[in-house]
């Protein structure tokens, strides 16, 4: 399992707001797309996804104040069968 | 407490941004054409770009807007050929349009010390130098809070979003926009009362064009030579 932190936004960004899930808890999610938006000050902040897999936790919800390095979701990480792979390359050989 | 880090010296030089003046464009196809860029920028593959553009009238909200701070309903905004947009940006409601120079900066922080507020305190010394220098005006910031003002009024409204490290939106400085829209909402949540720049120039012109070399070059300076400097 993968935890997902609200990453360090700079010197004095010591506090953010939960603004947005782009994916409710059970969904699939992707490495590197937006996961949840934050907003500090005038400024919104998307963080995405720290790996592919499914979201089976959401920690921090719309309108919570959170910290850099709160735990804001739980992903399982998509895990690739080695079996399945080798199918894979079987079929295109 | 820590003081805040209001100004940091650059200790590296930056290739030259693509400036892209964009004339009359209509806020959807800005924002598309910022998404794409921010695409672009977070491959790899493309250049840090400055968007400089006026808008159709619109006004645009963002998510944690409050919806009492549009103070009309959605036909009177359309009857007063108005547009209505919700977008992914910090801030609150506010006004675009014509005679209001919009600039949207798609820079990499992850070259930039990864700082946000750091980030909108740069975009506000970009409006600051510019009027100071070329314009002579007393523009400032407020602790506390984000934007541009001369004297009571707020000039410059700022609101930006980020994704994986590369910026979009941006700051919108009221130049010699018809200030009579901003009526209808109340504009970032209410702080401050809005001026155009022009109102500061009695009888006398004020060529937008102008107004803009001043902003795209005090932009060039902040953010791609020096670093820029503590204002004044």
């Amino acid at each position: 399992m993968i935890h997902v932190y609200l990453p360090d936004m700079g010197e004095n960004v010591t506090k953010a707001t939960i603004s947005y899930w782009y994916f409710e808890s059970g969904a699939a999610v992707t490495e590197g797309s937006d996961l949840v938006e934050v907003a500090t000050d005038k400024a919104t902040f998307n963080v995405p996804a720290p790996c592919s897999g499914t979201l089976i936790e959401i920690a921090a919800h719309e309108g919570d104040v959170v910290h850099p390095g709160d735990v804001l979701a739980t992903i399982e990480e998509d895990t690739v069968v080695e079996g399945e792979e080798n199918e894979g390359l079987n079929d295109n050989v | 407490m820590k003081s805040p880090v209001l100004f940091r010296k650059q200790t590296q030089t930056y290739a030259a941004p693509r400036i892209l003046d964009a004339g009359l464009l209509a806020f959807e196809e800005a924002l598309a054409l910022q998404r794409k860029i921010v695409a672009e920028v977070i491959s790899g593959w493309g250049n840090e770009t400055l968007i400089v553009c006026e808008h159709p009238p619109v006004v645009t909200y963002g998510r944690r807007t409050r919806m009492e701070n549009i103070l009309v309903g959605p036909q009177v905004l359309l009857a007063a050929g108005i547009g209505l947009y919700a977008v992914d940006r910090g801030g609150d409601v506010t006004y675009h349009g014509p005679g209001q120079l919009v600039l949207y900066p798609i820079l990499d922080l992850r070259r930039r010390g990864r700082d946000v507020h750091f980030y909108l305190r740069q975009l506000e010394l970009c409006v600051i130098n510019a009027l100071r220098e070329h314009y002579g005006l007393n523009a400032y910031r407020k602790q506390g809070l984000t934007g541009v003002w001369v004297g009571p009024y707020k000039v410059a409204s700022i609101g930006v979003g980020v994704k994986n490290w590369v910026t979009y939106h941006g700051v919108a400085l009221n130049v010699v926009n018809d200030m009579a829209p901003f009526e209808m909402i109340r504009a970032c949540g209410g702080n401050g009362q809005m001026a155009a720049i022009a109102s500061f120039f009695k009888d006398e012109d004020l060529p937008i064009q102008e107004v803009k070399g001043c902003l795209i070059e005090s932009f060039r300076k902040v953010f791609f030579q020096d670093g820029g400097g503590p204002a004044r």
